[in-house]
């Protein structure tokens, strides 16, 4: 029941250009009911640098219902759960229409990286952090970002090893590098100032 | 208090279905009691519920997190309660008249440039389309599918005439439908620890239940 010949020509069209918008979306397997899409952080948020991964399940009703989308990377976010990676995105849900596609809901999900609304929260505890302790919010989401949706970088646990190294308690270590966003040189900076 | 209601188990079900939309979710996490007919009586009737409808079911809803507690009475049915509540930001379905009403236009040289946005095939020469007020083309089938469910355009989110036969008297065009909420609830706050107590009974329009985002 799901318009596959819709969501093959929709896999097509968002191969074309993955150059520029850096969505990509690929099935889980020869089954194009489930598949994964994958969107960078945005510049100048503190998921900048991230790769981010959504699990994308299709209803049978698909497109005239919309696509399940769910974070399979963990994120920090006011409307994404910490937990589940469930995503509050009113597209998503009752303004779905079937005009919108698996590319340009991925990109409202990325531009809902950007525009955080903590007064609408999937994510109470973020949410309540975001709006009552702002820089910690960034600091937490930049070491998520960190931790979970960079392959590349070097490992937390590797970073908090190098400062213990340094000769700095791995506790003191350990949260200088939350508090930064996992960025390794101002959390050195940091345990020297402090 | 709630030992003495049941939900029934088709209630759950339905419930469930819509706990997908999280605005709902939250709002009502708990079904504690649905009781329908000869309610009146047992509560303290002091609410100035403006009207009291014939036959009168009363669900009673509760929030853990605000610890707050929701009475509706008169609801016809918990089905059309949620139903409307989920129509709240949803568009309920376009009329028969105004899906019959789209005129149909031949797809020839001057206008075959352009693709169906609901199944993204491109037109055919020599096909037909249909158009929608908002100026909008797209196959008759794949539009009327989904006007039956939203009706609005796909693309412009144009707003279609709405049933109001099918839809009943509880959803009104726009700011009609808030109101006819209010009317129907009663916001009571609760102690959870302690014996109930008889809250406000006054109908609060900003009470959580009946905002929208
Ligand atoms: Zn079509
Ligand atoms: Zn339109």
């Amino acid at each position: 029941m799901i318009d596959f010949a819709r969501v093959q020509k929709e896999l097509q069209e968002c191969s074309r250009d993955v150059e520029a918008s850096g969505i990509k979306v690929a099935p889980k397997s020869d089954n194009l009911g489930r598949l994964t899409g994958t969107i960078p952080g945005p510049v100048g948020t503190p998921y900048e640098g991230g790769t981010f991964q959504i699990d994308i399940t299709l209803p049978d009703g698909y497109p005239f219902e919309p696509p399940k989308m769910q974070f399979a990377t963990k994120v920090w976010h006011p409307n994404i759960s910490s937990q589940s990676g469930a995503i509050c995105l009113d597209i998503l849900k009752d303004q779905w229409s079937p005009a919108l596609t698996l590319k340009t809901a991925l990109l409202s999900v990325q531009a809902l990286l950007s525009t955080p609304e903590p007064g609408d929260p999937q994510d109470a505890v973020v949410a309540q952090q975001y709006l009552r302790d702002y820089q910690t919010f960034v600091g937490t989401a930049r070491y998520w970002t960190e931790t979970f949706a960079k392959t590349s970088s070097l490992g937390v646990e590797e970073k908090v090893q190098k400062l213990v190294e340094m000769g700095f308690p791995e506790a003191l270590a350990r949260s200088a590098l939350e508090s930064v966003g996992g960025d390794e040189n101002l959390a050195l900076e940091k345990l020297c100032s402090g | 208090m709630a030992s003495e209601m049941e939900v029934p188990a088709e209630l759950s079900s339905m419930f469930e279905r819509h706990l997908r939309y999280r605005d709902l979710s939250l709002l009502l996490p708990f079904i504690l009691g649905f009781t329908s007919n000869n309610t009146t009586e047992q509560r303290d009737p002091d609410q100035e519920a403006p009207q009291t409808t014939g036959s009168n079911e009363r669900i009673i809803l509760i929030n853990p997190f605000t610890q707050g507690m929701v009475v509706i009475e008169g609801a016809a049915s918990l089905e059309s309660l949620l139903r409307d509540m989920g129509n709240k930001n949803g568009q309920p379905p376009a009329s028969k008249a105004s899906i019959e009403a789209m005129p149909k236009v031949e797809i020839g040289e001057d206008n075959k440039d352009g693709e169906c946005a609901v199944c993204l095939e491109e037109w055919e020469l020599g096909g037909a389309v249909k158009e929608m007020p908002c100026k909008h083309r797209f196959h008759g089938g794949c539009v009327e599918k989904w006007l039956k469910i939203h009706g609005n355009c796909p693309v412009c989110r144009y707003k279609m005439p709405v049933d109001e036969e099918e839809l009943g008297k509880n959803i009104d065009e726009g700011e009609g439908e808030g109101e006819r909420r209010v009317e129907r609830e009663i916001w009571v706050s609760f102690a959870f620890n302690g014996s109930r107590r008889n809250g406000d009974s006054n109908e609060n329009p900003s009470s959580d239940s009946s905002t929208e985002d």
